[in-house]
């Protein structure tokens, strides 16, 4: 049975190109301007002040490691691709609850599980067109700006980059089942996502409330130490596939007991 | 397989009813959607859901395919409890459903949208069911009419041949000629074996089609014995407009009913045989003329009197 996933696949295609479209082009044109950024790296690291530093992960700008895992990685994939993600699976229940669509895919003998679960799995296309287009932009950048970067690190910062991505999907798609309407859905879901980022990137300037960040999931990924340091925290990731099962779970568990 | 089946007051060779509801009951907070109801509906008939909108008809539907749950009571539909969650999702195979409001995909053809069920429960019927309705299937859905919505629907709810089908207002925007092949349609299905379940806010098609009927109104069913009289008494809505200003003592005749008359124009319901109230009216020169049938609402009123509206 995997129809719906067929069809949710189909369903996100468009979305997935314009925005791997958008964020190549807004990497392309970050990797544009790096050599200037370079040469300005250190004043630009005593120009600003450390707590924007830190809420933005920079480390080692003036290296293409530092540049991409402290500039291109948090604002593109952390923050706007999680962003994305929040709010596409935000929109996959509730806007079929909706739209009545729900009553005919639910007098076919598929269960509300599945619904679910094929749901998600049909993020596959956004995953896939996401890492390539990232992976090509930077491998093309990285070549025309005449250095080069660690094909490991490359391959790792996308691949521990996923499970941040799917737990953004899983606070989306947990909205998607508890709420009727699907712009409170679409819009509390980015919205927590983009809290979430913001409480872990505070909490990291007052160490007494440091641990609260640690309830957040981009405290689990970290694009510069993969980069910068090659340091590979498998467990966070671990961490976070666990996070992203538990929503999932928790997701399917509330649609089961739902009117619709 | 378990000890029940062996329980010797079980009647292990009958089959059961393809639906039986047993005190079905749906609340929303103070609101009760459905209020007790029981019924059953046999193998091989036709049964008429009948109630004016908003009486609960698809919430009962709804109900029947588990996407809400009853506050109390329950329901079997092809012998799955629908409070088992995993044995209505099997029947599902053998159900076709055709929601009042169809919420297809948009942006998928009519074919594409055929396919997308096909993958989930098989289409061995649908070449037959395109010979009798054709939407434009190489369309975008989302440039559909309402009838070519409903046609769709049509097809979809019958294509993988269901054993039972729920139709919830089937023939709600199709036009006469359509109708009418919807309900030639329903008869071949019922004669083949097949179960039909559907819910109208029409007499006539109710009365035309159905071998049985079921009456709801303010989510619960009215009487059986009711039915008849109620159906005997609905009659047609008439307005003609006289040439020139009538006695209405003169015009009426006991079978009218509920009759106004404004000026020259004279509304009522009719009750009667239809060839006496044609004779009646030729006696008259009219300029105009329209026979429909009434409101159920207005039936239900006229049969009930007004205490549930003002309550």
């Amino acid at each position: 049975m995997t129809a719906i996933l067929r069809n949710e696949s189909g369903k996100l295609l468009r979305g997935t190109l314009t925005l791997t479209g958008l964020l190549v082009f807004l990497s392309g044109f970050f990797l544009l301007v790096f050599p200037s950024i370079q040469e300005e790296a250190t004043l630009l690291e005593e120009v600003y002040p450390e707590y924007i530093l830190a809420l933005l992960g920079v480390e080692e700008l003036h290296t293409i490691e530092g540049f991409v895992g402290g500039y291109i990685f948090p604002f593109m994939w952390v923050f706007i691709g999680g962003i994305y993600f929040a709010y596409v699976t935000a929109g996959m229940i509730a806007g079929d609850i909706r739209s009545r669509r729900m009553d005919l895919i639910l007098s076919n003998p598929v269960s509300r599980e599945s619904v679910v679960l094929q749901k998600m799995a049909a993020l596959w296309v956004p995953l896939l067109g996401l890492i390539s287009g990232f992976v090509a932009v930077l491998l093309v950048g990285v070549w025309g700006l005449g250095e080069s970067i660690d094909l490991t690190a490359l391959v790792m910062v996308h691949a521990l980059g996923v499970p941040y991505l799917l737990v953004c999907s899983g606070i989306g798609i947990v909205c998607s089942v508890v709420f009727d309407r699907t712009e409170s859905a679409q819009a509390t879901a980015p919205g927590l996502v983009f809290l979430l980022w913001l409480v872990d990137g505070l909490s990291e300037m007052n160490p007494e409330f440091e641990w609260i960040g640690d309830l957040t999931p981009s405290r689990y990924y970290d694009p510069t130490a993969i980069l910068v340091h090659g340091e590979y925290a498998l467990l966070d990731a671990g961490v976070l596939l666990v996070a992203f099962l538990a929503l999932v779970g928790l997701a399917a568990g509330l649609f089961i007991r739902r009117d619709i | 397989m378990s000890a029940e089946l062996e329980d010797p007051d079980q009647e292990t060779d009958q089959i059961p009813a393809p639906l039986t509801l047993s005190g079905l009951t749906k609340r929303y907070g103070d609101v009760t959607a459905n209020d007790d109801v029981t019924f059953d509906v046999e193998r091989g008939e036709i049964f008429g859901y009948l109630g004016p909108n908003g009486a609960g008809k698809t919430t009962t539907i709804r109900l029947l395919l588990g996407l809400i749950k009853p506050t109390a009571g329950t329901a079997s539909v092809l012998g799955a409890d629908i409070r088992d969650r995993r044995a209505l999702t099997e029947a599902k195979a053998n159900i076709g459903y055709l929601p009042d409001t169809l919420g297809f995909e948009e942006r998928l053809t009519g074919r594409q949208a055929l396919d997308y069920f096909a993958r989930m429960r098989g289409d061995e019927r649908r070449d037959e069911l395109l010979e009798l309705f054709h939407p434009p299937l190489d369309k975008r859905i989302e440039t559909y009419s309402h009838g070519n919505r409903r046609m769709l629907g049509i097809i979809q709810a019958f294509m993988h041949d269901p054993e039972l089908a729920i139709l919830d207002e089937p023939t709600s925007g199709l036009d006469p000629l359509k109708q009418d092949r919807m309900h030639v349609f329903l008869e071949e299905e019922r004669d083949a074996g097949k179960t039909i379940f559907f819910s109208s806010h029409i007499l006539s098609e109710v009365q035309r089609v159905c071998d049985r009927v079921g009456i709801i109104r303010d989510g619960a069913l009215v009487d059986l014995e009711d039915i008849e009289a109620l159906l005997r008494r609905s009659g047609k809505r008439v307005w003609v407009q006289l040439a020139e200003p009538v006695d209405e003592a003169g015009f009426r005749t006991p079978e009218m009913i509920d009759i106004e008359t404004v000026d020259r124009s004279i509304r009522f319901t009719y009750t009667g045989e239809y060839n006496a109230l044609l004779e009646q009216l030729g006696r008259y020169e009219l300029s105009d003329i329209e026979i429909g049938d009434p409101k159920l609402d207005d039936v239900f009123k006229h049969y009930y009197g007004d205490t549930a509206v003002t309550e």
